[in-house]
C-alpha cells in the first residue's frame, strides 16, 4: 500500500469501524485525494510542523482570533485551521447546493406561511405548537410582507457525511448563522502556505462571496430607493464573530455600524457621518431579534436602535434576515422539514434529515427514555452545541439527571440516533502526526429577490478532541480548507 | 351567577373605578377630551433617554375624528409612528442632557354611539361551539388564545370558572364578567403591572388589569380569543381628578365578532370606553416604554383626565 | 464615514504617537542622565520624577522616594496604570478594532503585531536591563506605523483624520516634554555653576523630540535655550516641531473642510487661527514667558480637538 511508501501519513491509523473521507470501502486512496496524497508525502511531517506554525502566526497576525473568557482576563484565541483540506466532488457538491437551496426556500415559504394565513398548521401538517411556545416567534410579524419577500436571506445549514456515504442535514441556521470569514480565511491561508497544490485541482473560488452578498442584498431594497444603502450592524468589538462583521463590511465595502450610530427619523433610518445623517436602506443585522429595537422588545438592550421596528414595519428599510425569522431555526420544525419541503415545494428532499424523536408526543418520549443510551438529545432552543447529551458518553447519574430534564420540560427536548460522522485525516500538535477527526460542513446560502448564491465551499468543521462529535469553535473545535472542484 | 339578559347601557349605572361611585351618563355620541400628563423627574442627569407612548385613541369603526396634540418641556421632536402591532405611538428622543422632563397630550375624538348589544344573533349554540373547536379557527386566534405570564392561571385554579356548554357564549361570558368582578375586589396600590395571577387569585385584590388578565385568562381557557385592551374610561361629566389609564377585555365569536367586557365594573364595553391599543396582555400595552441612561433615584407621576359634550 | 469611527480613527493616531514619546522620554532621560554632566541631572530621583512628571502624574512630596524599578513598571507595561505604553497601544488597537473595516490590512497587521510585542514583553526582563531593547522597540514600531499609514491608506478623510490625531497628539507631546525639561532645567540651574540657558536639559529635550542632529545640522552650536525652543517650536522644516504639527493639521482639515470660506465656528477656522499666531512669532515672545506660551498652546490644541469632536465626531 502506498501509506508506507508516504512520510506524511505514515503513522495514520485507521479505525475500520469509522468513515474516512479518503479511503474507499477497499482502503485505497480515493482517487480525488491520490494526487494530494501523493503532494504532502513529499514533505517532511518536519516541514510541515514549520508550515503550521506559520500559518498560525499569520492568524494571529491578522487578528483573526476570537475572545476567550476565563475567569480572570479575556484571552485572544486563533480558531485551531488545519491545512489539510477537504475535498468535495462536482457530484457530491451539486446534491448539497440543490438541497441547501431547496431547505432554504421552503423555509422561506414556511416563514411566509405562518406569518401570514398559516395553511401549513391549519391543514394539519405541522402542530401548531412550533409557533405558539416557540420564543422566537414575533407576534408583530403577523402580516408583515418583508422586502422582496425574503425572511431568511443568509442561511448557514450544516451537513455531516454519514457511514452510508450520505449527506444529512444536522440543522439549519437562520438567525444570523457566523462562520463565512473563516472560509475565507482558510482559503487564502491554505494558498499561502501550500500554493503548490492548487496548480493540481481545479477548485471553485470562495473569494466571490461578499459580491454576492452584496448583490442579493441589494435586490431585497425597500421600495421606491433606487441604490440601496447597505450597512452591517454589529454588536461591536466585544463580540466573538467581530471580525467576522468587519470583514464582511470591509469586502462588501459598506460601513460597518453599531446601534449607536444609527438613528431613527420620522420612519426612516439614518446613520450618523461625520458629514451628518446619510439614509440607511438594508441592513445585514448580525444582532439577535431582542435586540434591535429596545422599545419594541428588550428595554435594557442598548445594542439596537429605537423605532427600528417601526421603519421596518413601515417598509423604509430592509433587515436581513428578517424579524421572527428564528422561529424555523427551532429544532422542532427542523424535524419537519421533510413535509415543510413537500408541502411548499412539492419535492422530495434532496438532503435527508436525521431522524427526530419528539419528547413532547407522549409515545416517542417513552422510546427516547428507554433508549436514551443510544441517542442524542439535543435542546430545541440552543445554538453554538451548548445543552447537548450524547446518550453513548454519559456515567449513570449523568443519564439519570438528563432523564429528569426531559421529563420536567419534554418540550425543550428532540433526540436523534447518534449518528456517525465521517473521518478526516488531521493533523495534531500534539502527536506531531496525522489523526481521524469527525468532521461536518457549515453551507452558506444567500436568498434574494428571484436568484440565489451557494457559496461553493464551506466551512469543514473539525472536532479536535479525538472521539469527539461536537464540531462548534465553542466546544473546541477547528477547521479545514474545502475545496469543491469544478465539473 | 347570570346577569339578567336585558340591555342595562341605556340606563344610568353605577360603575366602581378607583372606589369612585359616579353616575355614568346616557349612551350618545359624543365628543371627549382627553389630557395625559406625565413627569419625569431625575437625581442625576439623564445623558440619553428615548420614550415610546401608546396612549392615542385608535382610529376606528365607532372612535373618529381622533386629534392629537403633544408637548414635552424640553422641546424635543415628538415623532408619530406606530408600535409593533400597528398602533399609534408617539416617540420621544431629546437631545441634550436634563434632570426634568414633562410631557403633556391632549386628544380629541368623537365616538359613536355603542350599543353593546348590536350584533347579530350568535349561530345556534352548538354551532358556535362546534366553531370555536375546528383547528382553523384555533389558528386564526391563536395569539389571543395564547397562555402569556400574565394570563397563566395556576395549576390548581384552572377550572375556577368553566363554561355551561348549553347556554350561549356570549351569556357566558356575561357570567365570566360578573363572575371575574365579584371574585377579586378593587384596591390600589396591592398590586404593579408585574403581579402574575397565582398572587391575584390568592389574595382576591387588584385593579383593572388584574381583572382583565383574569378575565382572559378564563375566558381563552374555555377556548374564546380574548384580548387585552388598553385605553381611558370617561367616568361622568364634570368629573375630574387624578386618574390612571384603564384596561378591559375584548373577546371574539363566531359571527359576532369583537365584544368588549369591562370585569372591573362587569359592563359591557361602551360608549364611555375609549380604546386605545390591544394585545395578549399588559406587556403589549404598556402605556409607555421608556429607555434611559442615568443613575440614581427617579420619580414618576402622571394624570388623565377625561370629560366630554354631547355632540348636537 | 461614521462620526464614531473617525473618532476612534483620531484617537487610533493620538495613542500611537503618544506611545512612542513616552517611550523616547523613558530612553533619552534614562540613558543620558548616567553620564549626566551635573548631579541633579545625574540623580536617578531627579529623572524618575521628570518621567512621572511627563506623562501627567507628577509626584507633589519633595521628600518621597520614587521606586525606580516600579516607575520603570508603571509607565511601560502596568495595565493599571492608565498613562502606561501598554494601556496606549492597548486603546490604539481597540480604536483600529473598531475601524478595521476602513484601514488597511497591512496597517491593522502592524498594530495587531505592535500590541502583541507589548503586550507579551517579559516584565521582569524589561525592568532589570530591558529598557533600551523595549523602548527602542517601540519607537521603531510606531515609524513602521507612521509608513504604514502613509504608504497603505488610501489619503483620503480616513487618512485626513487619523493624521490629525497624529499631529494634534505630536504637537501635545512635544509641548509635554519641553514642559518638562522646562522645569528640569530651572531645577537643575547652577548645581553645577551651569546656567539656565546653557542647560545640559536642552540636549535632553532635542534628543526626546528624535530633533538633536538636525537641531546640530540647523545652528552648528551647542544648544542653548532660546535656540531649543526657536527649533521645536518655531522651526516649520522640523518635522516635530509645533509649527510642522499645526501645518499638517491645517492641511488635513482642509481634506474634511472643503468649503472655500470658512464659518467662524469651524474647526478649520480654529485651526488656521491659531497657525496664523505662531507662524508670525517671534521666539523672544515666547522666552519671556514659557509657562504661559504651554499653558496656551495645550488649551488651543484641546480646543482644536474639542472642536473637531463637536462637529465631525458627535453622535
Amino acid at each position: 500500500m502506498e501509506t508506507t511508501e508516504n512520510q506524511m501519513f505514515s503513522s495514520y491509523q485507521r479505525n475500520p469501524e469509522l468513515f474516512d473521507e479518503i479511503y474507499d470501502k477497499d482502503g485505497k486512496i480515493m482517487s480525488v485525494y491520490s494526487e494530494l496524497f501523493d503532494l504532502y508525502g513529499e514533505h517532511s511531517i518536519k516541514d510541515y510542523v514549520k508550515l503550521n506554525d506559520k500559518a498560525k502566526a499569520s492568524f494571529f497576525n491578522q487578528g483573526i482570533t476570537f475572545q476567550v473568557y476565563d475567569k480572570k482576563e479575556t484571552r485572544e484565541k486563533i480558531f485551531p485551521f488545519d491545512l489539510f483540506p477537504r475535498i468535495i466532488d462536482p457530484q457530491e457538491w451539486d446534491i448539497i447546493e440543490r438541497g441547501a437551496i431547496q431547505r432554504s426556500k421552503a423555509l422561506n415559504l414556511f416563514l411566509w406561511d405562518i406569518y401570514h394565513d398559516k395553511k401549513i398548521i391549519k391543514q394539519g401538517i405541522v402542530p401548531m405548537d412550533l409557533i405558539s411556545s416557540s420564543a422566537n416567534y414575533l407576534d408583530q410579524m403577523v402580516g408583515v410582507d418583508p422586502p422582496g419577500g425574503i425572511y431568511n436571506h443568509i442561511s448557514g445549514t450544516d451537513v455531516i457525511k454519514h457511514k452510508d456515504g450520505k449527506y444529512y442535514v444536522l440543522e439549519d441556521n437562520i438567525r444570523c448563522p457566523s462562520g463565512v470569514s473563516y472560509v475565507i480565511c482558510n482559503r487564502t491561508a491554505l494558498k499561502r502556505a501550500l500554493f503548490g497544490v492548487f496548480n493540481h485541482y481545479k477548485t471553485h473560488t470562495v473569494t466571490n462571496y461578499a459580491e454576492n452578498l452584496l448583490d442579493l442584498l441589494e435586490t431585497v431594497k425597500p421600495k421606491g430607493v433606487d441604490v440601496p444603502n447597505v450597512v452591517v450592524i454589529t454588536p461591536g468589538m466585544f463580540n466573538s464573530a467581530f471580525y467576522e462583521h468587519s470583514y464582511l463590511a470591509k469586502t462588501m465595502g459598506v460601513e460597518l455600524v453599531e446601534g449607536r450610530d444609527l438613528f431613527v427619523e420620522n420612519d426612516f433610518v439614518y446613520m450618523k457621518t461625520i458629514r451628518g445623517p446619510e439614509k440607511v436602506d438594508v441592513i445585514y443585522r448580525r444582532i439577535d431579534d431582542a435586540f434591535i429595537d429596545p422599545l419594541e422588545f428588550k428595554p435594557d438592550s442598548s445594542l439596537g436602535v429605537p423605532g427600528l421596528f417601526a421603519a421596518y414595519k413601515k417598509g423604509n428599510v430592509t433587515l436581513a434576515n428578517a424579524p421572527g425569522t428564528g422561529v424555523a431555526d427551532d429544532k422542532a420544525v427542523y424535524t419537519y422539514m421533510p413535509q415543510i419541503i413537500k408541502y411548499y415545494l412539492n419535492e422530495e428532499p434532496i438532503l435527508n434529515n436525521v431522524h427526530t424523536y419528539h419528547c413532547s408526543r407522549p409515545d416517542e418520549l417513552k422510546y427516547v427514555l428507554e433508549h436514551i443510551h443510544e441517542l442524542v438529545i439535543k435542546p430545541v432552543d440552543e445554538a453554538g452545541g451548548y445543552g447537548i447529551s450524547i446518550g453513548n458518553r454519559l456515567t449513570k447519574e449523568e443519564i439519570e439527571v438528563v432523564k429528569n430534564q426531559i421529563k420536567e420540560t419534554p418540550r425543550k427536548y428532540v433526540a436523534q440516533p447518534i449518528l456517525s460522522l465521517s473521518v478526516h485525516p488531521t493533523y495534531i500538535e500534539d502527536t506531531e502526526s496525522f489523526e481521524q477527526r469527525h468532521v461536518d460542513l457549515r453551507t452558506f446560502t444567500v436568498l434574494g429577490k428571484d436568484r440565489e448564491f451557494v457559496l461553493k465551499g464551506g466551512l469543514t468543521r473539525v472536532a479536535l478532541k479525538r472521539g469527539n462529535l461536537i464540531v462548534n469553535s465553542s466546544q473546541g473545535g477547528g477547521s479545514k480548507d474545502t475545496w469543491v472542484l469544478k465539473k | 351567577m347570570r346577569l339578567p339578559d336585558s340591555p342595562m347601557v341605556h340606563v344610568p349605572q353605577l360603575i366602581h373605578f378607583n372606589k369612585i361611585e359616579v353616575y355614568l351618563p346616557e349612551n350618545m355620541p359624543l365628543e371627549y377630551a382627553i389630557t395625559y400628563t406625565a413627569e419625569n423627574s431625575y437625581e442625576n442627569w439623564v445623558h440619553d433617554a428615548h420614550w415610546q407612548f401608546l396612549i392615542t385613541p385608535q382610529q376606528n369603526s365607532n372612535q373618529d375624528f381622533v386629534g392629537v396634540e403633544f408637548k414635552n418641556s424640553l422641546n424635543a421632536v415628538n415623532e408619530f409612528s406606530v408600535n409593533g402591532y400597528g398602533f399609534s405611538t408617539i416617540r420621544v428622543h431629546p437631545k441634550q442632557k436634563f434632570k426634568e422632563i414633562s410631557f403633556e397630550a391632549h386628544f380629541k375624538l368623537v365616538k359613536k354611539e355603542v350599543n353593546p348589544f348590536d350584533f347579530i344573533s350568535e349561530d345556534t349554540i352548538q354551532e358556535a361551539y362546534d366553531k370555536i373547536n375546528t383547528l382553523t379557527f384555533k389558528v386564526d386566534y391563536e395569539a389571543f388564545l395564547r397562555k402569556t405570564p400574565f394570563t397563566t392561571l395556576p395549576n390548581n385554579k384552572e377550572d375556577i370558572f368553566d363554561f355551561d356548554k348549553n347556554i350561549s357564549i356570549f351569556d357566558n361570558l356575561q357570567a365570566l364578567n360578573a363572575f371575574t368582578y365579584t371574585h377579586i375586589y378593587f384596591k390600589t396600590d396591592v398590586t404593579d403591572v408585574n403581579t402574575l395571577l397565582d398572587e391575584i387569585i390568592e389574595k382576591r385584590h387588584g385593579v383593572c388589569q388584574d381583572f382583565t388578565h383574569l378575565f382572559c385568562a378564563l375566558a381563552r381557557k374555555n377556548g374564546i380569543p380574548t384580548r387585552y385592551v388598553s385605553g381611558y374610561l370617561h367616568q361622568g361629566n364634570g368629573f375630574f381628578g387624578d386618574s390612571a389609564m384603564h384596561a378591559w377585555a375584548e373577546s371574539y365569536m363566531p359571527r359576532i365578532g369583537w365584544i368588549g367586557f369591562d370585569p372591573t365594573n362587569n359592563l359591557l364595553a361602551n360608549t364611555n370606553h375609549i380604546k386605545v391599543a390591544h394585545g395578549k396582555d399588559y406587556s403589549d400595552c404598556s402605556p409607555l416604554i421608556g429607555v434611559v441612561y442615568t443613575t440614581g433615584r427617579n420619580k414618576t407621576s402622571h394624570t388623565v383626565q377625561v370629560s366630554s359634550q354631547q355632540q348636537q | 464615514m461614521l462620526s464614531r469611527v473617525a473618532n476612534n480613527l483620531f484617537w487610533m493616531g493620538r495613542y500611537i504617537e503618544r506611545s512612542e514619546h513616552i517611550a523616547r522620554y523613558l530612553n533619552v532621560n534614562y540613558f543620558s542622565s548616567l553620564d549626566a554632566p551635573n548631579q541633579l541631572s545625574q540623580s536617578r530621583q531627579f529623572v524618575l520624577r521628570s518621567m512621572l512628571f511627563m506623562v501627567g502624574d507628577p509626584v507633589e512630596d519633595e521628600s518621597a522616594i520614587v521606586d525606580e524599578e516600579k516607575v520603570l513598571y508603571q509607565i511601560g507595561l502596568d495595565t493599571t496604570y492608565p498613562f502606561s505604553i501598554i494601556n496606549n497601544v492597548k486603546y490604539a488597537r481597540e480604536n483600529a478594532n473598531s475601524a478595521r473595516d476602513l484601514i488597511s490590512t497591512e496597517l491593522y497587521e502592524s498594530i495587531n503585531k505592535f500590541y502583541h510585542f507589548v503586550l507579551n514583553y517579559d516584565a521582569n526582563a524589561y525592568v532589570k536591563n530591558g529598557l533600551h531593547d523595549f523602548t527602542v522597540h517601540v519607537a521603531e514600531m510606531t515609524a513602521i506605523l507612521r509608513g504604514k499609514m502613509r504608504g497603505t491608506l488610501l489619503h483620503d478623510e480616513i487618512y485626513a483624520i487619523i493624521m490629525m490625531g497624529v499631529n494634534i497628539e505630536r504637537a501635545t507631546q512635544i509641548i509635554r516634554m519641553i514642559n518638562s525639561k522646562h522645569t528640569d532645567a530651572l531645577r537643575a540651574q547652577g548645581s553645577y555653576g551651569d546656567k539656565f540657558s546653557n542647560s545640559f536639559e536642552w540636549t535632553t529635550l532635542l534628543k526626546c523630540a528624535e530633533s538633536y542632529d538636525m537641531m546640530r545640522r540647523f545652528y552648528k552650536k551647542t544648544p542653548t535655550s532660546i535656540s531649543t525652543l526657536e527649533f521645536l517650536i518655531l522651526n516649520p522644516n522640523c518635522p516635530r516641531s509645533i509649527m510642522n504639527s499645526l501645518n499638517q493639521v491645517y492641511e488635513h482639515i482642509k481634506v474634511l473642510d472643503t468649503s472655500k470660506k470658512y464659518n467662524k465656528e469651524s474647526t478649520a477656522f480654529l485651526v488656521g487661527r491659531v497657525r496664523a499666531e505662531y507662524q508670525f512669532k517671534y521666539i523672544k515672545e515666547i522666552e519671556t514667558d514659557i509657562q504661559s506660551f504651554i499653558e496656551d498652546i495645550l488649551s488651543s490644541l484641546s480646543e482644536i480637538s474639542q472642536k473637531m469632536e463637536k462637529e465631525f465626531f458627535n453622535y
